[in-house]
């Protein structure tokens, strides 16, 4: 059992609807205020104000991408000199090490290995591929709805529904 | 703030968050004999490329009309040109993202496609000038049997490394942006179709974790593609300025050649819109507004490209060498002289027209005048690239070339293959980012809701 009295399970809890940025961002300050901290916030459109009453610190991803762009730039360096070393043939009469050509490769490689980190991390982090949904996902919140979903064991839900139904929404649902 | 007023609400008129959602995914999946007439002239044309092009590998590159002293011809001209064409998708998404252009919004899902299927296009031609295509793989830095690596000093290797990342990339950041619409599609759609998209959507659900590392990395991906595209053209165009070809051999040709690209990527761009405008009945979310925007862009950069062409010539003159001189008149007035006449009308004089404020509004003239450029750009590339070899330095080594029926019919196909993509895009996938417009319109809304309370306090 968690502090929240779900057991870790979310699919036990109060969902709520709203029908803009503004009054699910309210909905999530009235419920962190009450002590209620495990929540799950579903918007159609990316909305950085939610992210800020959720408390939550920005993303991890750009130390990915800055990883991957250190790494795009050492493989250009290595592949480039590797190759012009194991095969070493005078061209254009420049020198076999010939920086200028080079960082093309780096530059080339960084930004693809910065692209790709960037990606990935994203999905790593936001925990996809996902084959199902959550229970608490509805199909409006791909349309026109936002959702705040707060897990809360029996001895909670009451209390939760009360508060959300206090902010507004367009529709509550007790998720038992 | 009454102008950021303003130019949001000419963006958008007045649909519903579901109301965008309707609309953009409504044609999506929904047969229709135009659409299925057009596909099929699409795949009649990459029939007619792909037989000529299996000919030309039966029975060998002799079939074509690149011989000494011209051997690059229609085949790299459309190489150049399909990469040009790829510019304006990720200027539109990336650049005008990182400089929040509100009006990009309803452009840039379609022209992110379009650089994905023109640098699809313009990556067929290495190989298919390559005449034994089989051994394309000689391309790639491998550890072979032979000991023997590519030259990381030729521009042509910095070309395969700058064409296959820029493809890597565009691919990445435009699958990044369809991610939540592909979401709103599987949540529209029930059975196998629900499935298909959801599973694309690789089950995304919008919840703010997500939209948190989301945000960062579309972000960094718009960062990175910003210097990505002006290197790319760069370095194509180095493939030509490093070689001691005269007509070629120019410090100008990196801005040259990213101001071409760019031109000629917003007339595709405005080229396709049109169509798809029409044929989709999106007037509502892609607006004469648009258009303009799109119209000053192909201005700006049509002079850019005037004024190139214009110090090609000054350089030329005031460089003092003979064969430099001779190399550019004998463009202007010598055996090519009617592809250059045509570059000049088509890219210089045609576009001047954008200056009046009625055309860059009607869309049926700024339709003929992107086609127009269009048709100029490839006449560009053709110029630079054959009428620079055909006439180099000794007047024994002079020779013409003209394309063979292979060539020409490869060039029908590459336009083909272009546009089967485009339309297999444009039925199957939002050609509006659905996410984007609601994210305006919620703004819009949220805008409305803070003037009326002001309104109703005072």
């Amino acid at each position: 059992m968690n502090r929240h009295g779900t057991g870790g399970n979310r699919s036990v809890g109060v969902i709520a609807q709203y029908g803009s940025v503004e009054a699910a961002r309210r909905a999530i300050e009235v419920l962190r205020e009450e002590g209620f901290e495990d929540l799950e916030v579903y918007s159609p459109i990316p909305a950085p104000e939610l992210e800020e009453a959720m408390g939550i610190d920005s993303s991890p991803v750009r130390l990915w991408a800055l990883i991957g762009a250190i790494t795009g730039c050492a493989t250009g360096f290595l592949l480039s000199a590797g190759a012009s070393l194991a095969y070493p043939l005078v061209t254009q009469g420049k020198p076999i090490i010939s920086m200028p050509p080079f960082f093309v490769v780096m530059f080339e490689l960084a930004i693809l290995l910065t692209g790709i980190f960037a990606l990935f991390s994203m999905l790593v982090h936001a925990r996809k591929p996902k084959l199902t949904l959550s229970p608490s996902y509805r199909a409006a919140f791909s349309v026109d709805r936002w959702g705040v979903f707060v897990a809360a064991g029996a001895d909670r839900q009451a209390d939760a529904e009360r508060l959300l139904g206090e902010t507004d929404p367009l529709a509550v649902e007790v998720m038992a | 703030m009454a102008t950021a007023a303003r130019e949001i609400e000419q963006v958008y008129p007045t649909p519903t968050l579901a109301d965008a959602n309707e609309d953009i995914c409504r044609p999506i999946l929904v047969p229709s004999w135009r659409y299925a007439l057009l596909l099929s002239i699409a795949i009649g044309g990459v029939a007619l490329g792909g037989a000529a092009w299996a000919y030309q590998i039966h029975k060998g590159i002799g079939v074509t009309g690149i011989n000494h002293p011209v051997g690059w011809g229609v085949y790299i001209t459309l190489f150049v040109f399909w990469v040009g064409i790829a510019h304006s998708g990720t200027l539109i998404s990336a650049i005008l993202y990182l400089f929040r252009s509100g009006w990009r919004t309803t452009i840039n899902r379609a022209a992110e496609a379009m650089t994905i299927f023109a640098v699809m296009t313009a990556g067929l031609f290495p190989l298919i000038h390559l005449g034994r295509v089989w051994y394309f793989y000689w391309l790639m830095p491998y550890p072979s049997q032979r000991m023997i690596w590519p030259d990381f000093r030729s521009p042509l290797v910095l070309d395969v490394f700058a064409v296959g990342t820029y493809f890597t990339i565009s691919l990445i950041f435009w699958y990044t942006g369809l991610i939540p619409d592909l979401a709103a599609l599987r949540d529209k759609f029930r059975g196998w179709k629900s499935k298909l998209y959801g599973l694309l959507s690789l089950g995304w659900e919008g919840s703010v974790r997500e939209w948190r590392h989301y945000r960062r990395a579309y972000l960094i991906m718009a960062g990175i593609a910003t210097p990505l595209v002006l290197s790319v053209h760069s370095v194509v165009s180095w493939d030509f300025a490093l070689a001691i070809v005269p007509g070629w051999h120019s410090t100008i040709f990196a801005p040259y050649f990213v101001a071409g690209a760019i031109f000629s990527g917003v007339a595709m761009v405005i080229t396709l819109m049109v169509g798809l405008r029409w044929a989709f009945g999106l007037e509502a979310y892609v607006t004469e507004y648009h258009f303009e925007n799109m119209a000053k862009l192909m201005l700006l950069t049509s002079l850019i490209v005037g004024y190139a062409y214009a110090v090609e010539y000054f350089l030329a003159y005031y460089s003092a060498d003979p064969i430099e001189q001779d190399s550019f008149l004998w463009r202007a007035f010598g055996a090519y002289a009617g592809p250059f006449w045509i570059m000049v009308f088509c890219n210089v004089i045609v576009p001047a027209t954008l200056w009046f404020r009625d055309i860059r509004r009607s869309i049926p003239a700024l339709f003929v005048i992107a086609v127009f450029v269009n048709i100029g750009m490839f006449y560009e590339r053709f110029v630079i690239i054959v009428s620079s070899l055909a006439h180099e330095y000794l007047p024994s080594g002079w020779g013409n070339y003209t394309p063979s029926w292979v060539e020409i019919s490869i060039l029908i196909g590459s336009f083909s293959w272009f546009y089967m993509w485009f339309l297999i895009f444009a039925k199957t996938l939002p050609v509006i980012s659905i996410a984007e417009v609601k994210e305006h319109l919620a703004h819009e809304q949220a805008h409305e809701q803070a003037a009326g309370r002001v309104g109703g306090a005072e």
